[in-house]
């Protein structure tokens, strides 16, 4: 049975993902009289090229499994769990950012972006010692203003 | 041509602009000297500050972050064994051991002669070959900007280090992004019933998201993997500068070879610092009469490293200026900020903007000497910086990226944009995704599909392409690259069976 490695991921992905924009490309309007092309044309040159490269690729990792090449280095396999769990930091950092793009217009740059930094210094650094806090409290009060007062009074740029 | 720059010095020479490039210098060789953080996050960085700014200063103050950028990767790699930039590996290889040895300040000092004179070396390339390239390439039409467009994409795809498939896949995929929003015949493309996505993707938090993200999010599963990469160092460096202009003066031969390797290098598509690092390091190996101390801390090492990583910023500029195609990843953003303050790179910018191109020579001339006064001069504040850990680092950037992606538009959407790109950058570079030919495509797709379609209104027939001499050439040598590659990746994966093998018996 063929296991799903990165390749063969990438490669079914990108397949569905042609596949979607194929049929989205139907939406587009035809070329008028005057127009040899249409606005569609170039996009689905591009959706092709993408669906060979992404058959090729899945081809490759079928030769792969019969032992002709092998590209990737074999790892121990994780579960979702496992993996989740070993990308505990990076996810939740990439949390973090949603909610931060979330809040930003709810409660403003300021309040937002010290909370963002507040909370994500304290998920990287921890905060198991007074010094960490510190280093937190530092870093946050800090970057936060300063770059307030770079865009607002240097730049002329209004932050949320 | 002299009118011109004098012009153009007589712009960049304004205190305003004089500050801009110094705090440019600062901000490269402080991004530079972190490990994990790069020349590419540091331009990506300042790039939203430029939105205020007029033109002249707002490139200048770019050219300043690319010129300290390219020098600051020494100051970790001699303090720390860990090159601050990829194109400043084989520094380490003699910065490192020197360093060790008792010697940093000379080892530091050595590496930024080096990168000064490679800078100047590079910027008298620019100056040269620039218009020249400019005036030839005046008489390419739409089916050879297309095809050189096409040839650009392949070639970095292909050198993507041996993943060719992926390479062009992610190439594709860039172009791809560009189709979203209202083309040029007013009609709408994949915008799935959100009005947001009517205007397209802003280039800036596309950019932004696939590189900052991969590489922030990257360097923190390494720090999780290798505790140990963050070790400390002792920064308290002084710089002998009689022994240095002595070790220097040994090295005129080194310095001028390796600068030239590296604008030559730089000014291909596809390749940059770290190609031009390893070549002018392997060619003064072998031009050594002493090959053998390589790697033990000699100051050839450091010179052929540093003159060459150094000499890559003006050569890059060159294919950048005259033909719109930007060689590498910090080039490509540099040619989004050329382009956000509607400045099209390109033939005609020599005539168009050439007190911007004079800007951008006096810029790159004035940064060197800048870059050399503050190495020298702080270089025991570099050596402290570095040490800053990352887990600080990657909250900080990833602020400031969201906050200048907003910057662009007043725009929170581009926020959303910046975070959506920053899942799929992640995401590829998780799955061995080379990320430079996605990004290259994202710069040049727009262009792309505009000569593509303009050479077909004017000739409907496809084979027009294969008809022109010039687009004819460039089509083959895309097609020749693609086959270079194929031959090179069978080439590594036997020599890698061939180990493999003589492992196992």
């Amino acid at each position: 049975m063929l296991t799903l490695t990165k390749d063969r991921a990438l490669a079914l992905a990108m397949l569905v993902i042609t596949g979607i924009l194929m049929a989205e490309t139907r939406n587009i309007a035809p070329p008028t009289s005057w127009q040899p092309y249409g606005s569609a044309l170039f996009p689905q040159i591009l959706l092709g090229i993408i669906a060979v490269l992404s058959l090729l690729l899945l081809l490759r990792t079928w030769l792969v499994s019969q032992g002709v090449a092998s590209s990737e280095p074999s790892r121990p396999r994780r579960s979702l769990t496992e993996w989740v769990r070993h990308n505990a930091t990076v996810l939740s950092l990439f949390g973090l950012f949603g909610l931060y793009a979330l809040l930003l217009p709810l409660i403003g740059y300021l309040i937002a972006t010290l909370a963002f930094l507040m909370a994500s210094l304290a998920l990287l650094l921890g905060i198991d010692t007074r010094r960490k806090w510190l280093i937190n409290l530092v870093v946050s009060c800090t970057i936060a203003p300063l770059v307030y007062v770079i865009f607002r009074f240097v730049l002329n740029v209004w932050l949320p | 041509m002299a009118d011109f720059f004098l012009q153009a010095l007589a712009q960049v020479g304004t205190p305003s602009v004089l500050l801009l490039i110094l705090i440019g210098v600062l901000f490269g060789i402080i991004g530079g000297s972190i490990p994990g953080f790069t020349v590419t996050m540091a331009i990506l960085v300042v790039f939203p500050f430029t939105f205020a700014m007029d033109p002249v200063s707002g490139v200048s103050l770019m050219v300043g972050v690319f010129v300290g950028g390219y020098s600051g990767g020494i100051v970790s790699g001699v303090m720390l064994g860990i090159p601050g930039t990829p194109s400043s590996i084989t520094t380490v290889y003699d910065g490192y051991p020197m360093a060790q040895r008792g010697e940093p300040g000379r080892a530091l000092g050595i590496g930024v002669a080096a990168s000064f004179i490679g800078t100047l070396i590079s910027v008298a390339v620019l100056v040269y070959f620039g218009p020249l390239l400019a005036s030839f390439s005046m008489n390419f039409r739409p089916w050879e900007i297309t095809a050189l467009i096409i040839f650009a994409l392949t070639l970095v795809a292909g050198l993507s280090h041996g993943a060719l498939l992926k390479g062009l896949l992610a190439a594709a995929l860039g172009l791809l992004i560009t189709t979203v929003g209202y083309d040029r015949n007013s009609n709408l493309r994949f915008d799935f019933g959100f009005d947001a996505l009517g205007a397209g993707f802003e280039m800036l938090p596309v950019m932004i998201g696939i590189f900052a993200f991969s590489q922030l999010m990257g360097n923190l599963e390494k720090l999780r993997d290798d505790p140990q990469s963050a070790k400390g160092a002792n920064t308290n460096v002084a710089i002998p500068y009689t022994r240095i202009l002595r070790d220097m003066a040994g090295q005129k031969l080194n310095t001028l070879r390796s600068s030239l390797i590296g604008s030559l290098i730089g000014a291909l598509p596809g390749t940059g610092g770290t190609v031009a690092n390893f070549v002018s390091y392997d060619q003064a190996k072998k031009f050594s009469r002493h090959p053998e101390r390589f790697g033990t801390g000699i100051p050839d090492g450091i010179v052929a490293s540093e003159a060459s990583n150094s000499a890559v910023a003006g050569g890059a500029f060159v294919p950048t200026l005259a033909l719109g195609i930007p060689g590498d990843l910090p080039m490509a953003i540099m040619m989004g900020v050329l382009i956000l303050h509607g400045i099209t790179p390109g033939p005609l910018m020599f005539e168009q903007n050439p007190i911007l191109v004079g800007a951008i020579y006096a810029s790159l001339m004035i940064g060197a000497v800048v870059m050399v006064l503050c190495q020298l001069l702080l270089v025991r504040w570099f050596a402290k910086i570095s040490l800053i850990p990352q887990q600080i680092l990657v909250p900080v950037v990833l602020m400031l990226c969201a906050i200048g992606s907003y910057a662009l538009n007043n725009n929170l959407f581009d926020i959303w944009v910046l975070f959506a790109f920053g899942i799929l950058g992640y995401l590829l570079w998780k799955a061995s995704v080379p990320l430079t030919p996605l990004i290259l495509g994202v710069v040049l797709g727009d262009n792309l599909e505009r000569q593509l379609f303009r050479a077909l209104e004017l000739d409907s027939s496809w084979l027009t392409f294969l008809t022109r001499p010039l687009s004819a050439l460039f089509l083959s040598l895309a097609v020749a690259s693609v086959i270079f590659s194929l031959y090179q990746n069978r080439k590594i994966q036997r020599l890698q069976a061939d180990e493999a093998t003589s492992r196992n018996a």
